[in-house]
């Protein structure tokens, strides 16, 4: 068995976002034909089931006093969770530019503040290696495969260039 | 088939190098990068493969198809990410094995085992082809059932190590999988109102928010991927290490064999795939050990179980395509596509109305496996150095850059948002040790499995005792039952021997 943690609170998240969404799967689908949610009812049922289970055995760890019902296992060590959190935030900001910045720009910035966050100050590198990952992808992505990446104000320019190059 | 037809062959196929050759380099790029698959690469390159005549077509998709398999190993052993769903099995003890400084031997033992796990049954089927073709069509919907089953609860209780976690991942990664347009009626379940689930959950978002960006989070807590002593000896690293991982392989030829064969007869099984085939013979290789308390720790045995199995998948995905004319699975029905488009029929009249393509396709396959060895090893040297850069330049290029791979399958920005969501929950499930890869497996088994059970279902009118109707059915349940019940009755043993050495030592 694999060392259990104190904090058994956070041990609790995997199977209570289960349960959730054996609830709404059901919820959803109660007006729909039996072959439609037989597979939910029977893999549903087992996961109720186990979650149950798991819950008992958080259950009696706390009452034995060998856990309690914090999250702490999430945060450890704290002096990176900024760091964590900052990067799930530069994704999401990143991912949420991208329609109006287009792939080159938004991948740039986005590189070039994950490393920041990620507590890189030497100017070079945090000019360069965006600068390599975003003109990677770019001759990759847009360059070689055309994939239906949404283009932005530097593929509009680096587009025309090349037509100019090209004529 | 005789010496001569095989040997003539063989001189086509070798004459084909320049063909196979890019779809090697095509194929390895593609399987290092998480996002990639080969289906989706032979899409992107349907004009060239249609253009061209049907035996170099074939030549390039067959050294596309294994290379990818093989190069899926080397981010899983690297960073822990495998570049396809074959190779998470791989993590288990490659990524270990990198941890303690011993990244090139692991490449060098997972690509020797893939090439040879792959050619010797490419060999095999060659030689039992009409054999083999058959033992697809013993499994019917029940059987399948089952075999999802047993595959999904051999990942949980071996991987997971705590087998309620592992169930609760794995199950929990079933539900996912359930997610979409329902088989029979189309009705949506549990999109929550997006359009883009209709289709089911994309298993290259889940792959890569399991895996890359929940592990480039829990990456951020340390310096290195590796311990400072493993990083003096990988900066030690010479051509020695590739040798000695050469030799590894010499010494564990039985092992490459057996499990290649595990890989063999699970490809054979339409949709079961390489990461079943992967799990089953890591969990088998694992049981026959005399010491299964190794695995997990960065064994060699565990690389070469599921790098050896994911290769053995190759032949076997192709039996039943060219035998039955039913595709082994989605890369397998792309090939499928470009032979109908050339006017070939799939089916046992292939063999007599065109045997140089039938048995030709596989002898491609072979030499292929024969080409890769030379091309790849002499990369592992280089690739192992990726353990030695600073997780500060490492962390942000993988959660960005394979954020931007989770786009390529549908090109769905909505794809990245969920990739980073699957990222979260890998996370904490990491963090708790819900195993991600039992719930990777769950969603990846997921439709596949409604597929089969609702079809069961329906020949018995909603009669759930058909389950339990077929004799090869019931004997897999009750290996089922088996390896839930084994692992337990294992640690009970050990246990109740640890207590009576410590009575022993007391008196």
């Amino acid at each position: 068995m694999e060392k259990e943690n104190s904090s058994a609170g956070a041990d609790l998240l995997i199977p209570a976002l289960a349960l959730a969404f054996v609830v709404y799967f059901f919820v959803s689908t109660a007006e729909l034909a039996w072959e439609a949610k037989a597979n939910a009812i029977v893999v549903g049922t087992v996961l109720v089931l186990l979650t149950i289970a798991q819950v008992v055995r958080i259950v009696l760890r706390v009452a034995r006093r060998q856990a309690d019902l914090g999250m702490t296992v999430l945060w450890e060590p704290r002096d990176v969770a900024w760091k964590r959190v900052g990067m799930v935030a530069v994704t999401a900001v990143f991912i949420a530019a991208l329609p109006w910045l287009g792939l080159t720009l938004s991948l740039w910035l986005g590189m070039f503040a994950a490393l920041w966050v990620m507590g890189l100050r030497r100017t070079r590198i945090l000019v360069i290696l965006p600068l390599a990952t975003a003109g990677s992808c770019y001759a990759l992505f847009i360059a070689v495969l055309d994939a239906g990446f949404p283009r932005g104000p530097l593929e509009a320019l680096l587009g025309s260039l090349l037509r100019l190059g090209g004529a | 088939m005789t010496w001569q037809f095989l040997a003539d062959q063989f001189a086509t196929q070798f004459g084909l190098w320049w063909v196979i050759w890019p779809g090697i380099l095509l194929g390895i790029v593609v399987g290092i990068l998480p996002g990639f698959s080969p289906q989706n690469t032979l899409i992107m390159l349907l004009p060239l493969t249609l253009a061209v005549p049907v035996e170099q077509a074939f030549a390039f998709m067959i050294a596309l198809y294994c290379a990818n398999h093989l190069a899926g190993g080397v981010p899983a052993i690297l960073v822990r990410i495998p570049g396809s769903g074959g190779a998470a099995a791989t993590t288990l003890d490659g990524y270990p094995m990198a941890r303690k400084g011993q990244a090139q031997q692991a490449i060098v033992l997972s690509f020797t085992a893939s090439v040879f796990g792959g050619l010797i049954t490419t060999l095999a089927t060659l030689a039992l082809l009409p054999w083999l073709s058959q033992l697809g069509l013993y499994l019917r919907s029940v059987e399948m059932v089952v075999v999802m089953l047993f595959g999904l609860t051999l990942i949980a209780v071996v991987a997971a190590k705590d087998a309620l976690k592992g169930l609760i991942a794995g199950f929990f990664g079933l539900m996912i999988g359930a997610i979409g347009t329902d088989h029979i009626y189309d009705t949506p379940r549990a999109t929550f109102g997006f359009l883009e689930l209709y289709d089911g959950v994309p298993l290259v978002a889940a792959l890569i928010g399991l895996f890359a960006i929940s592990e480039a989070l829990v990456m951020i807590e340390e310096k290195l991927i590796v311990t400072e002593d493993a990083r003096e000896r990988a900066m030690r690293s010479t051509w020695a290490d590739t040798w000695e991982g050469i030799a590894l392989t010499g010494r564990k030829w039985w092992h490459i064999t057996w499990t290649a064969f595990v890989g063999l007869f699970i490809g054979i099984v339409p949709g079961a795939g390489a990461s079943i085939a992967a799990f089953v013979a890591y969990q088998q290789s694992r049981m026959w050990s005399k010491t299964p308390e190794l695995y997990g720790t960065g064994i060699p045995e565990g690389v070469i179980a599921p790098e050896s199995a994911n290769n053995g998948v190759t032949s076997g995905t192709l039996v039943p395509m060219m035998a039955l004319g039913v595709p082994g699975g989605s890369t397998a029905a792309v090939m499928m596509i470009v032979l109908q488009y050339h006017g070939m029929v799939m089916g046992p009249r292939l063999f007599t109305t065109n045997p140089e393509l039938a048995y030709g396709v596989f002898v491609s396959m072979a030499v292929a496996y024969i080409f890769m060895i030379f091309t790849i090893l002499p990369l592992a040297r280089y690739m192992a150095r990726i353990v030695l850069i600073e997780t500060t330049y490492l962390v942000p290029v993988i959660i960005l850059v394979t954020a931007v791979a989770a786009f390529v399958e549908r090109q769905y920005l909505f794809d990245m948002g969920l990739a980073l969501i699957f990222g979260i929950i890998g996370y904490i499930a990491h963090k708790t040790n819900y195993h991600v890869t039992a719930m990777l497996i769950g969603i990846i088994l997921g439709p596949l499995f409604e597929q089969y059970l609702v079809r069961a279902l329906r020949i018995s009118q909603g009669d759930a005792t058909i389950l339990f109707s077929s004799p090869l059915g019931n004997v897999l349940w009750g290996l089922l039952a088996l390896s839930l019940v084994l692992p337990f009755w294992r640690t009970w043993r050990q246990k109740k021997a640890l207590a009576a050495a410590q009575f022993g030592d007391e008196r």
